[in-house]
């Protein structure tokens, strides 16, 4: 699952490819956009990707699976992923309704490489999710690429290994 | 009381007073006991069906499943012949396979080394000079499945040594699979073991199934979404949804066959749009080459037919099988209150690559934790599930449509789109089988 830090190259791990200063940058915007999925605030994580060429990519069956020989959870570009902000905002969709309350930890933020403006960040997170009286815990790798702006980071790829992805999941009703 | 068999867990329930005409008792869908009933007299004497025969192409390929209560091997061995084999040792119980899908020429228990080989016969022993002429290796290979059938390809399996042939079984629901299957120019379909979208609900197995009244509720943020699409393509190969096949003003029906199978069908309505369906097709060199493919293959008439449907049989199989949209489904009941639904997407063969990636994306935006679709059904039956514990007033109404069934020459019924004969069709089947000695 730690594919990605498992086969960093030696000086992402040893001296790091950044400074003290901008890990702790993009440590602060992964928890800032880890809580913005918390508290449902659609439109404004939607606002932190950036272009018209995006991907957000939750793999099913296997963390390698090629979405074109393969089926995923998720894999969208931007108007796919525009309709599914509209899923879930919309009060009619029930499986969304209510709301799960969410709490995330992000933790294990290792950037692997810069090119230019762009940087390419593994992470990992833990999620407690209650709705409708059930508890269900969730666990994911995360691997990014961000550029970095004049306004902060923004996403332009981002792929998302659940620990669980080649189980029977119940419904996925938030962000991840 | 009732007279129990030794093979039948003994309950004093009547069952057979539990589904009337037009409506069910609650209990079926809620009380551990009636589950387990359902396993020995449901799950451990009917067809189930197992798998595709495309999932184990090469001698030696195998995935694990689970049927009823029992863990089982499906393997294709060294005849070609696909084996399904209860996934025990035969000495002292562990299982012997573990690898949820793979390639092996045998399977050894790794608790005292025995070794079956993929017939399932047991080829190797360890320390075999402690066991005496008494012990015979031939009666101790993997336990086979009592009973297996294949319908052009579509694997079945019963625990049950004695009952209908599969043949009989499916009945009129055949032709429904064939819609599938011969969507290909080539009738040969694909599954990959290690390609499907896998659910659960907190809800009852019997509760997922043909049912063309909930669309436009269930489903509305779905018509939302349509409704701001440029192009409705509901599926690569073709199917439009000019009209809303869910009105009981379309030509839409639902059809109940006998043993429980059931189907919302829509050929009548998507017929219509055969020519549209081509013609979108005609757009793009994949397209242009299907359309002339399946009509070289099974006439101008039927190809333009099978094109309207897309492969779409949405047939339900009891108790275990749907065929729907791109999608083989299978229901795994957990327990009363939990199931797992797997839906294996459906390759065509003798098609080109921009016809699969279309199907996989279209069964992605629908099917899936995180889709459009599936997950609002998921919701909904969780919260009949959460209903049903208030059972002052037990009976589920299942009497829509119920004076305006049609019974077809063929021994189908059916009725209009938001009717629930579908329903009907499977808890008669239900009934059947809880009650049958």
């Amino acid at each position: 699952m730690a594919k990605q830090i498992v086969n960093a190259a030696p000086e992402a791990i040893n001296k790091g490819v950044v400074s003290v200063e901008q890990q702790l940058r993009v440590e602060r915007f992964l928890n800032y956009e880890a809580a913005l999925m918390d508290e449902h605030e659609y439109d404004r994580w939607m606002a932190l990707w950036t272009g018209d060429d995006i991907t957000y990519w939750v793999p099913c069956n296997s963390d390698d699976q090629d979405p074109n020989t393969g089926v995923a959870i998720i894999y969208d570009d931007r108007s796919r992923l525009l309709e599914r902000m509209m899923r879930l905002k919309d009060k009619a969709a029930h499986a969304y309704r209510p709301r799960a309350r969410l709490i995330r930890n992000v933790s294990g933020v290792v950037p692997l490489s810069v090119t230019g403006e762009e940087l390419e960040v593994a992470s990992s997170f833990s999620l407690g999710e209650i709705r409708t009286g059930t508890e269900n815990i969730w666990f994911g790798k995360c691997h990014y690429v961000l550029v970095d702006t004049a306004e902060g980071f923004r996403i332009r790829w981002k792929k998302v290994m659940l620990l669980n992805n080649d189980e029977a999941i119940p419904n996925l009703t938030f962000l991840v | 009381m009732s007279t129990t068999k030794s093979n039948i867990i003994g309950t004093d329930r009547d069952y057979g007073s539990l589904v009337k005409e037009d409506r069910i008792h609650s209990s079926i869908f809620t009380d551990e006991s009636v589950f387990e009933d359902e396993m020995e007299r449901i799950f451990h004497k009917t067809w189930l069906f197992a798998l595709h025969e495309s999932e184990v192409p090469k001698k030696g390929d195998f995935k694990l499943l689970k049927l009823g209560r029992f863990p089982v091997i499906a393997v294709r061995d060294e005849n070609e012949e696909v084996q399904l084999m209860i996934n025990r040792c035969r000495h002292r119980g562990a299982q012997v396979c573990e690898a949820t899908q793979g390639n092996a020429k045998s399977f050894q228990c790794w608790y005292h080394g025995w070794t079956y080989n993929t017939k399932g016969d047991l080829v190797g022993v360890t320390g075999e000079e402690a066991y005496d002429k008494t012990f015979d290796a031939k009666e101790h290979g993997l336990t086979k499945v009592a009973r297996v059938g294949n319908y052009r390809g579509f694997i079945f399996a019963s625990h049950s040594k004695e009952g209908q042939s599969l043949d009989d079984y499916l009945g009129p629901a055949k032709k429904f699979i064939d819609i599938l299957i011969d969507a290909s120019p080539t009738s040969e379909i694909e599954v990959k073991p290690g390609v499907v979208s896998k659910t659960m609900y907190r809800g009852n197995w019997k509760q997922i199934g043909m049912d063309g009244y909930h669309p436009h509720y269930v489903h509305v943020s779905v018509f939302k979404i349509f409704s701001k699409r440029e192009s409705t393509t509901g599926s690569a190969v073709g199917a439009i949804h000019l009209e809303d096949p869910f009105a009981d003003s379309s030509p839409s029906l639902t059809r109940g066959f006998p043993n429980g199978h059931a189907a919302l069908d829509f050929r009548f309505q998507r017929l219509p749009h055969a020519k549209d369906n081509t013609a979108e097709l005609q757009q793009s060199e994949d397209g242009r080459k299907y359309v002339e493919d399946m009509i070289a293959r099974y006439g101008k008439e039927h190809a333009e037919e099978l094109i309207a449907w897309h492969g779409d049989p949405h047939l339900g199989v009891f108790p275990n099988l749907q065929l729907i949209h791109d999608h083989i489904r299978v229901v795994i009941p957990i327990s009363s209150s939990e199931t797992q639904v797997l839906m294996y997407p459906v390759f065509l063969k003798g098609v080109g690559q921009e016809i699969n990636n279309k199907r996989l994306r279209s069964h992605e935006a629908f099917y899936g934790p995180a889709s459009n679709g599936s997950p609002d059904d998921a919701e909904i039956f969780e919260r009949v599930q959460r209903g049903l514990e208030g059972d002052a007033n037990p009976w589920i109404l299942l009497g829509r449509g119920i004076n305006r069934e049609t019974s077809d020459s063929d021994g189908t019924v059916s009725a209009l789109i938001s009717d629930e004969i579908t329903q009907r069709a499977q808890m008669q089947e239900w009934k059947r089988l809880m009650t049958e000695d």
